[in-house]
């Protein structure tokens, strides 16, 4: 008994073993990030279609969340064992490109394609003049404000500067009862980000001319000071360094903040998770100078040097930027549209929500192309969460960090 | 001192441990059964216990296919890790050989490599073999993992049993292999019985490796299961979650249960007397 | 001894000594040569570099403080949990009523996964929407939410709370063990000699339960100090990496920054901490028992 147990166990595991092991002529492998629980039917689907529609061609879908997709992907590359295609989140292109992991798709790509995208979200993936990715998800962030409390708090307009946005904050904080005027995230993924819309409208650039730092030049300390005072004064939620993108959305969707600044998937789940919800989205506040930026981000789905079908695997690819897919995935994502007939769909022209971030989209800074982007945004968060804390002076955190930074980037 | 008053002193004493242990639970709990629109509110009384949560969960989690994968990987482990275990222990235990001091260091330094310390070098020799992804490899793994805690338990709990029976046995005729089967190990089931559940929870708890060999949802484990669930997506679904997580702790829980008086007793290095 | 008596032992240790050195051993190998060489993101190697990952790890004050503070953790939550398990287990080895429903939930954190517990309490730790602050509120304890994961110092106070709660099961069970094993009539001799219970415990519990502690002590500052998923999911090693501990850092390091060589090197280090302290501590516990 016992042992006929083990047997079955045993035959189990080999067959299990050989189904895995033995790839079939035209399997196409291909790694996606999970962006939402609608991320892996929507690949589930496309698999299922294309499939049937090119018999001989195996397409098998790897759905990784988006925290562990960048250590997956090391530790394949690093063992070969890589998919075919992969979703990366474009500001690591260049690593990859730099290794010589990533296939240019210029030979594939035919004029007709090239022009199904919007070039804004297409140059990023772009480099030395080959295109090394296809945006697969593009985004871009702006204001989000909850009416009802801006209405309580007898505010009628949407902040346009951050000096507004301040007296905004005083008068919603003042409401009382667990209520703030602003969602500061100061954890985790993108909290320099968060501080980077600040920074942009003092003029201030990620990476200056020379290519140096811009943290350690005046307008970033007085975009820091922003933040400081805004937590001083209790504008924000209290803790904000406990507080990861996240957790500031969630506080939005019960009606706890004013105001906050992310993507328009927000949008998506407010209409599932608190339709009554009365929201409204607008630009991100200026500086002084009327400077003002936009965090555009694009994941690009790139293909491996080491493919073995790679024909096979660009015809999925062409699939997957067909309109129709496209529309199905980014409406179901809360992305942004990339391709230029998918633009023109009634959902996108009559949708205000999503007209305020595409009205961004000519002040939209994408991540810098350096190698070492993640140890800059590391470093940068780090300083964040000090000045945040008040353990350090802004501009001596700033001053520091920006030494640091220049010291990576000569690398 | 009457036997009440002892349980309501001992009571006493350990509630605030009891109330620490049981708040993760009630937290799932009231997590899980929440109308999705109060979920984000933290309020202890839901205005309805929606148990539909938990069959939407199923579905929507993928479920079954993990809890499937989950059995097959740490039944894998805990079966595999007994059945090398055995020998080895016994050796250890009733034989003096040269070297045994070595394999006694080598046990406790394996011991001391964690999955995580190891990913990177162990992915290298998995991929190598071409076995990423692959369901099983991930069980023999954790065979391999625990074998060092498995060899200890075993091997402190045979060094109690008297040699007294077993020479009985040989004194009678019997071979060293029908000693061990038909004398042995009959005294040492409960110890195995331990082992193997502490080799069993161990391979259901498991996150790492799991985390770093599987590829596609059909192979996840339960705990990769869960977190993919919550790591970086763009929104949570809580009661999703928590509903996952107290179903996934279910079946050790009762394993705990069942097994308690036992579990105590195995441990018990010298409780055969 | 015939020659084939001899080789027994081996034979019966063999396969569990080819399993474990195969699939524990073999990767360490494969750290020396990633830790020892120029690798890049990926863990391609391109030559040997006279030990910079080491050295450059060394220069790093976030390395060494995250060092420091591995020492701490471990302290804390192995020694936190020695000193709650004892007296739980003196108590749950009394004969009371509901003493089995007593131990069964006291071993419950031990049947969830790591991370998952780690998930719950990240969830119940929230500032504004967590349910321990509305609970604290509900029995009027605290009159404002506690921001418990905003700040360096309170942050790893939870860790180290969370942490010697799920150490306490195990370490509950081995110390049960231990109890069970002492003989009752050792006590009833003693107490017939008139010692109170608190000379039994010093003269008779505590002696016998000694080398049960050791294995706790030892076991669990190996689990301890390697532990990942409570300090990571809670705050990923932050505010300003005010509470990461050598494997978060390592995490970082080899896979959001994708230093793959100064990650090795912080593999090695780490093993050959625990080396240290297993030699040190087995030598210690020896010359007690000869003394």
């Amino acid at each position: 008994m016992k042992s006929r147990f083990l047997k079955t166990i045993l035959t189990a595991g080999l067959s299990l073993a050989a189904l895995t092991s033995v790839a079939l002529a035209g399997t196409v492998r291909v790694t996606v990030a999970e962006y939402s629980a609608k991320t892996g039917p929507y690949f589930a689907e496309a698999e299922k279609a294309f499939e049937a529609a090119n018999p001989g061609v195996d397409i098998q879908i790897e759905v990784v969340p988006w925290d562990v997709l960048l250590q997956k992907l090391t530790t394949d590359i690093g063992a070969g064992s890589n998919a075919d295609l992969s979703i990366i989140g474009t500001r690591w292109l260049i690593d990859f490109v730099k290794q010589d992991v990533a296939e240019p798709l210029d030979q594939f790509i035919t004029p007709e394609f090239k022009d199904r995208f919007i070039e804004t979200f297409l140059s990023p993936s772009v480099m030395d003049g080959k295109t090394y990715g296809l945006p697969i998800a593009a985004s871009a962030r702006a204001m989000y404000y909850n009416k009802e409390l801006f209405e309580k708090a007898g505010i009628t307009e949407p902040p346009k500067t951050w000096d507004e946005l301040k007296a905004a904050a005083e008068k919603i904080s003042a409401l009382g009862g667990g209520v703030y005027g602003y969602g500061l995230q100061g954890k985790e993924i993108e909290t320099d980000v968060y501080y980077y819309y600040a920074m942009w409208s003092q003029g201030v650039e990620i990476l200056d001319k020379d290519g140096k730092s811009g943290l350690g030049s005046d307008g970033a300390i007085a975009a820091a000071k922003i933040y400081k005072e805004l937590i001083d004064k209790k504008l924000t939620q209290p803790g904000v360094t406990s507080f990861s993108r996240e957790d500031v959305q969630n506080l939005f969707k019960q009606g706890k903040i004013g105001m906050m600044i992310t993507a328009p998937f927000l949008s998506n789940q407010i209409k599932e998770e608190a339709p009554n919800l009365k929201y409204g989205v607008a630009a991100i506040p200026a500086g002084p100078s009327g400077a003002r930026g936009t965090y555009g981000v694009t994941d690009s789905i790139i293909m491996f040097k080491n493919s073995q079908n790679k024909e096979e695997a660009w015809k999925f690819l062409d699939y997957l930027f067909t309109t129709d897919m496209r529309a199905k995935f980014t409406q179901g994502e809360g992305f942004l549209p990339v391709n230029k007939e998918e633009a023109k769909m009634d959902y996108y022209v009559n949708n205000a929500d999503l007209k305020a971030f595409t009205d961004l989209l000519p002040s939209a800074r994408f991540a810098p192309v350096i190698p070492g982007w993640e140890e800059v945004a590391q470093k940068t968060s780090d300083a964040l969460q000090k000045i945040y804390l008040g353990d350090v002076e802004p501009d001596v955190a700033l001053k520091a960090t920006a030494e640091e930074i220049n010291g990576i980037l000569q690398k | 001192m009457s036997k009440l008053k002892r349980s309501i002193i001992a009571w006493a004493l350990l509630s605030p441990l009891v109330v620490l242990s049981l708040f993760p639970f009630a937290v799932m709990f009231i997590t899980a059964v929440k109308p999705q629109a109060e979920v984000l509110n933290p309020t202890w009384w839901p205005s309805e216990i929606r148990w539909q949560n938990f069959i939407d969960m199923w579905t929507v989690t993928n479920f079954g296919r993990a809890l499937f994968n989950s059995l097959y990987t740490s039944l894998i482990a805990t079966i595999g890790a007994i059945l090398i275990s055995i020998p080895a222990a016994y050796a250890l235990s009733r034989f003096r050989f040269r070297g045994r001091g070595a394999f006694n260091q080598f046990l406790l330094i394996s011991q001391m490599l964690s999955p995580i310390v190891l990913v990177v070098g162990l992915f290298r020799l998995i991929a190598a073999l071409g076995l990423v992804d692959n369901v099983p490899t991930v069980g023999v793994i954790y065979m391999a993992f625990n074998i060092a805690f498995t060899v200890w338990m075993l091997q402190s709990y045979f060094a109690t049993i008297p040699k007294d029976l077993e020479e009985a046995a040989w004194m009678e005729g019997a071979s060293r292999g029908q000693t061990l089967i038909k004398v042995f190990l009959p005294l040492v089931t409960p110890a195995i019985a331990v082992t193997a559940i502490f080799t069993f929870i161990n391979a259901w708890n498991e996150f790492v490796i799991a985390l770093t060999l599987l590829r596609r949802q059909e192979s996840y484990t339960l705990p990769i299961q869960v977190f993919s669930l919550v790591a970086g997506r763009y929104t949570v679904e809580w009661h999703h979650v928590m509903a996952a997580t107290l179903v996934a702790t279910i079946p050790v829980a009762i394993l705990f249960a069942w097994l308690q008086r036992y579990l105590v007793r195995g441990l018990s290095l010298g409780a055969v007397k | 001894m015939t020659s084939r008596q001899t080789a027994i032992p081996y034979l019966l240790i063999l396969p569990s000594l080819v399993l474990a050195a195969a699939i524990i051993f073999w990767p360490v190998g494969s750290l020396i040569e990633i830790a020892t060489n120029d690798v890049n993101r990926f863990g391609q190697l391109k030559g040997w570099n006279d030990f910079a990952n080491f050295s450059a790890l060394f220069a790093n004050a976030d390395f060494i403080s995250a060092l420091w503070r591995t020492g701490l953790w471990t302290v804390l939550v192995v020694g936190g949990a020695l000193l709650v398990s004892v007296p739980v287990a003196l108590i749950l080895n009394e004969d009371f009523y509901g003493r089995d429903i007593a131990r069964v939930i006291l071993m419950l954190p031990w049947a969830v996964s790591l991370t998952m517990t780690a998930v719950v309490w990240r969830w119940s730790l929230n500032g504004e929407s967590g349910m321990l602050n509305s609970a604290l509120m509900g029995l009027g304890i605290i009159s404002e939410n506690v921001q418990w994961l905003a700040s360096g110092d309170l942050a790893f106070a939870m860790q180290v709370l969370i942490g010697i709660l799920v150490t306490v099961p195990f370490t509950t069970t081995i110390f049960l063990g231990g109890l069970s094993s002492i003989p009752q009539d050792l006590y009833e001799a003693s107490a017939l000699e008139g010692a109170s219970r608190l000379q039994q415990f010093r003269h008779i519990t505590l002696p016998l339960l000694k080398p049960f502690i050791n294995i706790a002590l030892v076991l669990n500052t190996i689990y301890v100090f390697n532990s990942f998923p409570i300090i990571w999911v809670t705050t990923q090693g932050g505010p300003a990496n005010s509470t990461d501990i050598l494997v978060t850092h390592l995490y970082k390091l080899g896979f959001r920054i994708g230093k793959l060589g100064e990650a090795s090197a912080v593999s090695l280090i780490m093993l050959a901490i625990l080396l240290v302290f297993t030699i040190i501590y087995v030598r210690l516990a020896m010359k007690e028992r000869e003394a």
